[in-house]
């Protein structure tokens, strides 16, 4: 660790990192584009210019290594009317059309030039350097050209962290613009990642697009379920007037031990299906007729989603003992070969399974000599045959002597054990 | 379907001992490419693509990037005229006002024969014979109306 | 004038660029006397010397030389910079097309100094003609025997541009002799040699290297006896614009630029009074027919004027040039060659044009004056390279000086 002096404020940071992070780390405001955590410096927006005491212009703290005994100044006229000027020329050939832009509400530009109270772009619309607004690049990611600070954070994402290469800036000077290689489309498993990268509103979600102003949303820690990695995630969500709870989009949360700063696609827009086909309410004799299976049984198997969560799970073992029932979960429906790949995705596509394991679950299908199978969501259950089945489920559509609503694991709260390896 | 020539192949597998990282080749493809075909297709930078051994859309970002490489076609004759500083005190704009009507086209267009393009381009590095224009390769200095008209005549 | 003629000795020679020729007139004769010396010795001569770079930057070549790391067991490079898009600067074709074995012979002995086994040499692309008579040149000193560093087997490849000003900047030049678009790269943070694929590379302009022999073989002092103390020696200086005999013609440090125009160019073309010199290629700041007066063709007598020697490629202005077009015409250059990768420059080169063709079309006001200035002020000192800074530097000159000019274009 060594000491630096911040708007003369002491820090102390690890030795050999670069300022822009130290600043980050220690929550010290300061604008930039084109620096991320996970993509590194590339030094083009130019917005992140600090002072540093012993030189003489105005420095870029994501192109600086902390020194011990480093005196930086991130306010003040000086360097806040530098920042203003450039900002001034980011806006030159920028639309500036908020109102009718996704990114709206989580826009860094947005955010940049209301405190910097600019408003007004220095040409008139005409003069502006024009792009095209609605490109469809492909795997659900539109770009707006003109909203585009040339960050190339969607390009280094595409070329350094998923090595697909299909994002490039082409074109020189002020008409340098993303593009695709005409004819071929982003396409790679994590391609919405670039989304979350970008810093304005140039590439949005076709599957969000104009869905909901972002300042209505809340957002909700949670965990994937679509597969044994486990990313870490907040769900979006809202009740719109007169209407259910809906959940909007999943985005990545940062968990450097798991999914660092992104997620699959896959992953991504599996909040759909917690949205859609829904199992809210039960029949009012449903429990009384579950009752009556279950005392009418002679061999019970307790079938279990390996999404549940492990509290879940604990007590359906108890359940199982008291009942006198056998536990299963029949794990080949989760298997998914193609899945899995040398990232994020893993071929098991459950959230829980390694509790599953721990728990001494049997993992084949139930054997023929059962009478009632009581299923937990599982997803296998129609495979299977048995005299009765009773089914707890969050979805409707499943055939079952009796079926139960159960609530999703986006509504509840518990405990996973992801696989990592 | 676009491939190199055969003596093209020969000229790439020289080139890339002279060279570092085959990487080195971009650009000498793309030239390679042009010179063969007279404007470079996507389909050609999606076959030139790994003798660098880059994806294709580094290929794109780099024909994009430099001026001289041309995805559309040009006329037989593509004349450039310099339009920057020094070339512009010497008389630059009767040149291409003599050029425009000669041909009938205006900067950035072609003849409906294809044999002329117009375009303008910054500083040829010629300065000192200023007004300069190449049609091609080939340089022709020391403009005057009378000398585009002969320039002109004797092109095919 | 004292003539001083280093560079260009053989320029007027019958068939010059061609080897009988060039041996003839002393090329390669005197290699072995340089290779009888040990490297440093040869890169202490050159450090001696005072040779300076020709490329526009003017940094001491010893210096430079003594950053690429002797012990270090990489393969080292030679970029020989000959992409020449400076406007008002043409003089590297003079030596690649009249005295290309020069080049050749300066090339074999740097590469021996800095320890390098293969040199690049890149030439700008729409130098096609002119690069057919240079590897012409190459291929037969190759047949001839005679590319070798002391026995060691030395490859020289020319290796073409594609239409990019910002490709003369070093470090876009070896990216864009890496395969890339030719992007700046970041400078670094303490004085180092340049880096080619990861490899300790030196780059040098094409007349830098040209002068090498001169100086290797006639020793420092006696490079040292033309020009002044801190610009010692010649400099392919250039004349284009509104003079009499524009062209290239080799002039030593410290000649008054005056002096230089009327005797090399004839002075100003059809009787005219002189207006305005741009000293040393477009980037470089105006000077005013009375600055003109007291320049002298060397680097302090420039910085003293707050421009700079740059290229020496000069452009000369008479009194009939209207300066609002001129400046229009460079800023268009700019916006064109900007190679787009940091904001300030990407926007501000567009911005600058834009706010010039409002002027032009009658709807500018004082205003934009200031906002130009302030504009020039925002490109100075926070990019990637010093592009923006010399555009900076192009529109303060214009405006500062003839801010009379462009005020009477205004409105209000
Ligand atoms: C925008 C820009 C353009 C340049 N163009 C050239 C050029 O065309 N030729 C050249 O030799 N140097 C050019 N330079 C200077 C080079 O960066 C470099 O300093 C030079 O080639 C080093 O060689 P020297 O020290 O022998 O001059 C340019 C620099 C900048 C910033
Ligand atoms: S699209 Fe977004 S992420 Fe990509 S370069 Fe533009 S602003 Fe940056
Ligand atoms: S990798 Fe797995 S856990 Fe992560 S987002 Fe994709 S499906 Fe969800
Ligand atoms: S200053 Fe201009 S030319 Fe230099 S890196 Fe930035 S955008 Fe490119
Ligand atoms: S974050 Fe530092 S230059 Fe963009
Ligand atoms: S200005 Fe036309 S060749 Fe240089």
């Amino acid at each position: 660790m060594i000491e630096i002096f911040v708007n003369d404020q002491s820090l102390h940071v690890n030795e050999g990192v670069l300022l822009i992070e130290a600043l980050i780390q220690n929550r010290i405001d300061i604008p930039y584009f084109c620096y991320h955590e996970a993509l590194g410096m590339d030094g083009n927006c130019r917005m992140c210019m600090v002072g540093i005491e012993g030189q003489k212009r105005p420095q870029i703290a994501c192109d600086t290594i902390v020194k011990a005994g480093m005196r930086v100044h991130t306010t003040g006229e000086r360097i806040e009317d530098v920042r203003r000027r450039i900002l001034e020329l980011e806006l030159v050939n920028h639309p500036v059309d908020c109102p009718i832009c996704d990114q709206a509400g989580e826009c860094k530009l947005q955010d940049f030039y209301m405190d910097y109270g600019l408003y007004d772009s220095a040409v008139s619309k005409g003069e502006k350097v024009h792009g095209a607004k609605h490109v469809d690049l492909g795997a659900n990611v539109m770009l707006d050209q003109e909203r585009c600070v040339l960050c190339a954070r969607c390009t280094r994402f595409t070329c350094n962290i998923t090595k697909t290469h299909e994002l490039g800036i082409i074109g020189r000077g002020d008409h340098a613009r993303i593009s695709t290689m005409p004819g071929r489309k982003l396409s790679n498993p994590y391609a919405m990642n670039v989304v979350d990268l970008c810093p304005v509103g140039a590439l949005t979600s076709k599957d969000f697009r104009f869905a909901q102003r972002v300042w209505f949303l809340s957002s909700t820690p949670s965990v994937c379920h679509s597969c044994a990695k486990g990313c870490n995630i907040f769900i979006d969500h809202n009740a719109p007037k007169y209407q259910k709870e809906r959940i909007y989009r999943f985005r990545p949360r940062r968990n450097d031990a798991v999914n660092g700063h992104f997620i699959c696609d896959a992953g991504r827009l599996s909040y759909k299906s917690l949205n859609d086909h829904r199992l809210t309410c039960n029949n009012p004799d449903a429990m009384d007729r579950a009752k009556a299976l279950i005392q009418a049984a002679h061999n019970i198997a307790l079938l279990v989603d390996a999404n549940l969560y492990c509290e879940q799970l604990d007590a359906l073992v108890a359940f199982a003992q008291r009942i006198g029932a056998q536990l299963y979960c029949p794990n080949q429906c989760y298997y998914d070969e193609g899945f899995g790949d040398e990232w994020l995705r893993r071929p098991w596509r459950a959230a829980n399974l390694a509790h599953i394991n721990t728990l001494g679950i049997t993992q084949s299908t139930p054997s023929e000599a059962h009478d009632l199978i009581i299923s937990f969501n599982h997803p296998d259950l129609s495979s299977l045959t048995c005299k009765h089945k009773i089914a707890f489920s969050t979805h409707e559509g499943v055939e079952a002597d009796v079926v139960l609503a159960l609530r999703s694991w986006a509504e509840e709260a518990g405990t996973l054990i992801n696989i990592t390896a | 379907m676009f491939t190199f020539t055969p003596q093209n192949l020969q000229k790439i597998e020289a080139l890339k001992s002279r060279y570092p990282s085959p990487n080195a080749l971009a650009l000498p493809l793309l030239w390679m490419v042009q010179e063969q075909e007279g404007t470079i297709s996507l389909e050609a930078m999606e076959a030139a693509a790994p003798f660098c051994d880059l994806p294709p859309i580094e290929l794109y970002r780099i024909a994009t990037f430099y001026t001289m490489f041309k995805l559309a076609p040009t006329g037989r004759h593509h004349i450039q005229l310099c339009k920057t500083l020094s070339c512009a005190l010497c008389g630059k704009a009767e040149i291409l006002a003599h050029l425009q009507e000669r041909l009938g086209i205006g900067v950035g267009e072609m003849t409906p024969d294809g044999r002329f393009s117009l375009e303008q381009v910054e500083c040829l590095g010629s300065c000192g014979t200023a007004p300069v224009m190449q049609i091609n390769d080939v340089n022709f200095e020391n403009l005057t109306p009378k000398k585009i008209d002969e320039i002109l005549k004797a092109l095919s | 004038m004292r003539d001083a003629r280093i560079v260009s000795r053989r320029f007027e020679l019958p068939q010059s660029h061609t080897l009988e020729v060039a041996r003839a007139h002393g090329a390669y004769t005197r290699l072995s006397e340089a290779f009888d010396k040990t490297p440093s010795e040869l890169i202490e001569i050159i450090d001696q010397s005072g040779l300076r770079g020709k490329g526009g930057g003017g940094a001491g070549a010893g210096e430079k030389w003594k950053l690429m790391l002797p012990h270090d067991p990489r393969p080292k490079y030679l970029a020989v910079n000959c992409d020449e898009s400076e406007p008002g600067t043409f003089k590297d074709r003079q030596i690649i097309t009249k005295d290309p074995h020069l080049l050749i012979e300066g090339i074999i002995l740097t590469c021996y100094a800095i320890g390098a086994r293969a040199a690049y040499i890149y030439i700008r692309g729409e130098y096609r003609a002119h690069q057919q008579i240079l590897q012409a040149a190459i291929d037969e000193a190759e047949a001839a025997g005679l590319l070798h560093v002391k026995g060691a087997p030395l490859l020289i490849t020319v290796h073409r541009g594609a239409g990019a000003y910002i490709c003369g900047e070093k470090s876009a030049l070896l990216e864009s002799m890496e395969g890339k678009r030719g992007h700046p790269r970041l400078k670094p943070k303490q004085k180092e040699c340049e880096w080619y694929f990861g490899n300790p590379t030196l780059v040098n302009n094409v007349e830098t290297i040209a002068s090498v022999p001169f100086i290797l073989y006639e020793g420092a002092a006696a490079y040292r006896s033309f020009g002044t103390e801190k610009s010692p020696g010649t400099l392919l200086f250039a004349l284009s614009g509104h003079v009499q005999r524009p062209g290239v013609y080799e002039a030593e440090f410290g000649t008054s630029m005056m002096a230089y125009i009327e005797h090399f160019g004839g002075g100003i073309r059809k009787g005219k009074k002189l207006k305005a010199v741009i000293p040393g290629g477009a980037s470089t700041a105006v000077l005013t027919a009375q600055e003109a007066l007291e320049a002298c063709l060397d680097y302090e007598s420039m910085q003293s004027l707050y421009s700079a020697l740059g290229t020496g490629g000069m452009i000369v202005m008479d009194e009939d040039t209207d300066m609002v077009l001129a400046l229009k015409n460079l800023l268009e250059f700019y916006r064109h060659e900007s190679c787009g990768q940091c904001t300030p420059c990407r926007e501000g080169t567009g911005l600058a044009d834009t706010l010039l063709s409002r002027v032009l079309e009658g709807h500018g006001n004082t205003g934009d004056i200031d906002k130009l200035l302030e504009l020039a002020s925002t490109m100075d000192g926070q990019t990637i390279c010093v592009f923006a800074p010399a555009v900076a530097i192009v529109i303060r000159g214009f405006l500062l000086k003839f801010r009379s000019e462009f005020e009477a274009r205004m409105h209000a």
